[in-house]
Order: C-alpha cells, then structure tokens, then sequence
C-alpha cells in the first residue's frame, strides 16, 4: 500500500509539472492564448519574406514594416465573407483613428495568405472597396508559396480550409515594432487596446 | 456485400486468440500517415475516435506482459490505485486544448500523446479488476463529469478553442463526450445493478 500512495504522488506530481508546462503556469488553456503569451514574453521577429502589393514591387516584408515606424497588422484573403469583413471594418476603424491625428508613427499592413488568388490588382479593388489610405494601410501578398507558408508558421497563424471555398483562421491584430518585430497579439475586439499600444510604441524610442 | 461483415468476424475471432499481435496491427494501422491523417482531420475524431484507439492498442498489449511483470505492476498498485490514478490524470491532462493543436505541430508531443494513451489502456487495463466496484466507481466518478464539463465548455465557448479545427466540429465534440461521458456511467450502473441483484438473489447469502 506504501508503495501504491508513492507511485500515485509520483504520477500526480508528473501530471501537475506536465499541465503547468503546456499551460504556461496555468495561464493559458489554448494554443492561441499560448501562442499571445509567448510574443510577449520573447518577440518574433518576421522572416526573411518577400512581399507585393498595389504600389509596392516585391519588397522584403521587414524592410516594408521597418519604413513604417510601428505597425498594426493582420492576415485576410479578399474572397472572404465571414471574419475578414468584420477585420476589415475593424481596420476602417483604426485607420479612422489615425487619421485623426498629424503624425501617428503608426501604419497598417494587412497580409493576404491567399497569395495565389490574391494579385496585386485584386488587392487594389479590394483596398479601393474598404476605402484604405495608402500612405496609412497597405495591403499585401507573399507571392511564393513557400516562403508565405513559413510566414504563416513563424508568425503562429493557423490557417484552416473551411468547405465550401473558405477559410478560417485565428484573426488577430499583430503589432509589430520599428525593428519589425511582433510584440504583441490582441484580438479583433481588442482595436482599442491595440491602437493606444501601438501609438505608446511608437511614442517610446525602442532600445 | 457480406465479405466485410466475415472479414470483421474472421478479424475479430484472431484478435482474440492473439491479443498482443491485434495491438500492435492496430498501432502499426494507426501509424499509417493516412489513416493517421484521417484521425486527426477533426477534432471529434481526433479525440473521441483516435484517444480509445490508442487506449485499446495498450489494453491489448498488456497481454505480452509475462506473469512475472504482473505481479511486479501489482506490488505497485494495491486495488488498482496507481493505475487508474495514472488513467485518470492522463485524461485530465489530454483534455486541455492545447494539446490537440501541439500534437498536429510538434511531433514530441504527438510520440508523448501516444504513448500516454498506451500507458493509459494498459494501466486500465491492469487496474479495472483488482480495484473493486468502490474504487472504479470513484474512478469513474471523477473522469466521466470532467469529460461532461468539458464538453459542455466546448459546446458552449464562442470562440474555437483549437486553432487547427472549426467550430461546429468542436461543438459535436463537446455533444459527444457529453454523450460518450453518459454512456459509460449508465453502462457502470447497470453493471454494479445486475451485481447486487444477482448477488441477492443467490441461495444462503446474506444481502
């Protein structure tokens, strides 16, 4: 009986360090939230991707978010009619906001992950239709496929096909730095926490 | 039409004379990329299909296990205590939604995944009979309600709680757990009930 009290304490103690690791310390029940948690504490930097879009012949992704000071972004396709018209609205909003002042320091970028579907021309229309400032809000693409997946992976995006036609992914706000990192990933209705970081970031000289 | 239904009975009739073998084809079938793939696509399959497969791939292995090894387990698992215990903590962990996302990212945690489901099945496996009705029914009593709460969280939560899967998947997750949860404590009850009444009824023993 000894014996059985020592091994179930060991299993219990194993369970409980194995759940305070994939929870990070009980905080975090889900990838998403793990995944919010972790650009927090350490920022990811974007990879080394090539981007295109109306106006912007293939540059590279860091460079685009370097030029813009701080930078709020998001991932959309233009055939969307679910999440990303309401991601869309959402950065009508910011963008509204930004205006309303001289000299934000702040810039959005949304990032198509239907590179294939979505051409330049296409988001052109589509920046046209949503009335995007192209000083302010940029749209872009990542023309290969291979380097838009590995985008998606560093970046912690999950996209997932969603029949017929659709897709679904875990939409978020991304605030990148002027060094073109994200630190810090908020959710769709979170605009205004993510603005006034963004423009608190923008404000503080990075170190 | 009636090949399959033999081919099952004649499969079902060899994996009763060699259980061990019969778990490891299942384990080398469910290996199989496709067949893994497949399990894996949605999140009820991934849980409420594959989970037990796995569970049943140890109970079926313990059956290699020489007396020798038996009684060694059993000197560390008086009324099956350690056993169920390790069941029922691996459970808990399992549950949480991280998991499921982690496995279909990091291969580590796919291997740890299985393997605690191995582990799982043969320690119930082990314990079920020694530990007598008060401690299955313990034992049951605090897996089957965290299984029901569970799927009543998934049921209930707005939001997906896997980035890798869809919502109404998730909700007919958390109806069949709920389901599966029910079933099971229904099939312990009516067990532990036609065990009294049999016992009752049996000449020249006391209720």
């Amino acid at each position: 009986m000894l014996r059985t009290a020592l091994a179930s304490a060991l299993l219990l103690l194993c369970a409980w360090a194995t759940a305070r690791w994939l929870t990070y310390d009980f905080q975090a029940w889900t990838d998403e939230g793990a995944r919010r948690l972790e650009v927090a504490l350490r920022p990811v930097a974007a990879p080394a991707v090539t981007v295109q879009g109306p106006g912007l012949d293939r540059a590279s992704l860091s460079a685009v978010l370097q030029q813009g000071g701080v930078t709020i972004a998001d991932f959309f396709y233009t055939r969307c009619q679910t999440v990303c018209l309401s991601l869309g609205s959402s950065f009508q909003q910011l963008q509204a906001g930004l205006q309303a002042e001289p000299n934000p320091g702040v810039r959005l970028l949304s990032i198509s992950f239907d590179g294939a579907h979505d051409t330049p021309d296409a988001l052109q229309d589509y920046a046209a239709k949503l009335g995007a400032s192209p000083g302010l809000w940029r749209m872009v693409r990542v023309p290969d496929s291979a380097q838009q997946s590995l985008l998606l992976q560093s970046l912690g995006v999950v996209v997932v096909p969603n029949p017929p036609g659709d897709f679904e992914h875990n939409a978020a706000l991304l605030v990148f730095d002027a060094r073109g990192r994200v630190v810090r990933v908020f959710d769709l209705e979170e605009r205004q926490l993510a603005l006034n970081y963004a423009r608190h970031l923008a404000r503080t000289p990075s170190p | 039409m009636k090949t399959l239904p033999r081919l099952c009975q004649a499969a079902c009739g060899w994996a009763q004379g060699h259980p061990w073998q019969a778990g490891a084809a299942l384990l080398v079938l469910m290996a199989w990329p496709p067949a893994r793939q497949w399990l894996e696509a949605s999140m009820w399959r991934h849980m409420l299909l594959q989970f037990p497969l796995l569970m049943l791939g140890g109970v079926l292995l313990t059956a290699a296990l020489p007396a020798r090894g038996r009684a060694m387990v059993a000197r560390w698992n008086a009324h099956g205590i350690s056993g169920l215990v390790l069941t029922a903590l691996v459970l808990a962990v399992l549950m949480v939604p991280r998991v499921l996302d982690l496995a279909l990212l990091r291969p580590s945690v796919e291997i740890a995944k299985c393997l605690a489901l191995l582990a799982a099945g043969a320690a119930l496996r082990l314990s079920w009979g020694p530990a007598g009705r008060i401690v299955q029914g313990f034992f049951l009593g605090n897996v089957l309600p965290m299984m029901a709460v569970v799927g009543q969280l998934y049921i209930d939560s707005p939001l997906r709680l896997c980035n890798a899967y869809l919502l109404d998947d998730q909700v007919r997750l958390g109806q069949w757990l709920i389901a599966c949860a029910s079933a099971i404590a229904l099939l312990w009850l009516a067990e532990v009930g036609w065990w009294a009444v049999r016992r009752e009824n049996r000449p020249g023993t006391q209720p």
